[in-house]
């Protein structure tokens, strides 16, 4: 899922903290948005683009962040207005119902690992790709 | 691009494999999700019963709940519903008036009966309240109109009388979602059809109220409370057109005709 890689050159320790940075973002984006999923998404919006002028490094780190963050953020909505049709509407709890629940539990647990090590790591200097994320930063991200 | 689109599809693919594998598992069991659910229906069902029980005057004349019994047997039992548990209580009331409360509490209003013309007519009021209750119409609703917070509250008695009834009330004079209700008319008859009742009776039962409508308003809650009877009456009539109809009575007529003697005394 996710992979230390060479980065185009060696970053300095302030743009190490910086990209580390949009990682523990996400990751308080992430505790705070559960109940309402948007949360997430623009609060890593906002920092993405608070550093869009940072250098190559803070910048691919913010662009992975803030990607990873969509995923999730569709995931969670699909779940946050199903529980609410469940609460407000005349939707029942179904074992399908439970399951949806249990896999986003699931994917934001991994997302939430991954996001750790990866804050870690960047800290550290050290580049970490995401399996489709990291790619697609590639694709977007241009030096 | 192409390594970019085959991990987005992994991933995807990923996601739906891990829901429908956990889907397999009995969640609801493990969770006693159903449990839980019935026993908050049980204790609200009675709650409210028991509200209606010290309010009311519940009619025990067996000219007049013999019958209604039978007419519900041979439609639970055309239609595999379990008639013990239903729970049949008729009201003395000059209402016309009929709803089903948690925990398959079925009341009926002496107005309503007094309103129907013949057995197929309340045998469809029977049906639609039964549908209701099958088809759990009955707890969406309450969820829906005062919240499943306010429910718990009543059934662990942290909630007062005043709101028992209030939410009680919910149920015996406000309607249903359109799309519950035209649910619960198709089923409705279903059921008329499986026990061998003229639906026809059931969409005429809605025709000469929504005609009556504007003299009685006051009296007409089951009515007032299931809006467009017209158009109900007509889909009712539309859907069972092309039913079998090998329709039969239930009651003998001097039963009837007693029933109705008994509901004037």
């Amino acid at each position: 899922m996710i992979s230390v890689r060479r980065f185009d050159y060696k970053p300095g320790e302030h743009e190490a903290e910086k990209a580390s940075n949009s990682y523990v973002m996400s990751l308080v984006a992430l505790i705070a948005g559960l109940p309402i999923p948007i949360i997430n998404l623009v609060a890593t919006i906002g920092f993405y683009l608070g550093n869009r002028k940072g250098t190559f490094f803070v910048r691919w780190h913010c662009t992975q962040a803030l990607l990873s963050q969509f995923s999730l953020l569709l995931m969670n909505s699909f779940g946050f207005w199903w529980t609410m049709s469940i609460i407000f509407d005349t939707e029942l709890a179904t074992n399908n119902y439970i399951a949806y629940i249990i896999s986003i539990i699931i994917f934001n647990l991994t997302e939430l690992v991954v996001t750790i090590y990866t804050a870690i790591n960047t800290r550290k200097g050290i580049h970490v790709e995401w399996w489709f994320y990291g790619s697609l930063t590639n694709l977007i991200c241009k030096a | 691009m192409r390594k970019i689109i085959f991990q987005l599809i992994v991933t995807i693919a990923l996601f739906f494999a891990v829901w429908f594998a956990l889907s397999k598992v009995d969640w609801m069991t493990i969770f006693k999700v159903e449990q839980v659910s019935k026993t908050t229906e049980e204790k609200l069902g009675d709650l409210f019963w028991d509200l209606i029980n010290e309010s009311e005057k519940v009619i025990q004349n067996k000219k007049i709940t013999v019958p209604l019994d039978s007419l519900l047997s041979r439609i639970c039992v055309s239609n595999d519903i379990d008639q013990s548990q239903v729970k049949l209580h008729i009201i003395e009331k000059d209402d016309i008036n009929a709803f089903a409360l948690p925990y398959n509490h079925l009341i009926i209003y002496s107005g309503l009966i007094s309103a129907s013309e013949n057995e197929s007519e309340i045998s469809g009021v029977i049906c639609h309240e039964l549908a209701h209750m099958e088809l759990n119409h009955v707890m969406k609703k309450l969820i829906k109109e005062v919240g499943l917070s306010v429910l718990i509250s009543i059934t662990i008695g942290n909630s007062g009388p005043d709101i028992i009834m209030e939410t009680a009330k919910v149920l015996s004079s406000s309607a249903y979602d359109r799309n519950l209700e035209k649910e619960a008319d198709i089923k409705a008859v279903d059921y008329l059809v499986k026990s061998n009742i003229n639906p026809e009776g059931f969409a005429h039962f809605l025709y000469k109220l929504s005609d009556n409508e504007s003299q009685l308003v006051s009296y007409l809650s089951w009515i007032n409370s299931h809006p467009d009877s017209k158009e109900r009456a007509e889909y009712v009539i539309e859907y069972s057109s092309d039913k079998p109809k090998n329709y039969e009575t239930i009651l003998a007529q001097e039963t009837w005709d007693e029933l109705k003697v008994s509901l004037k005394e």
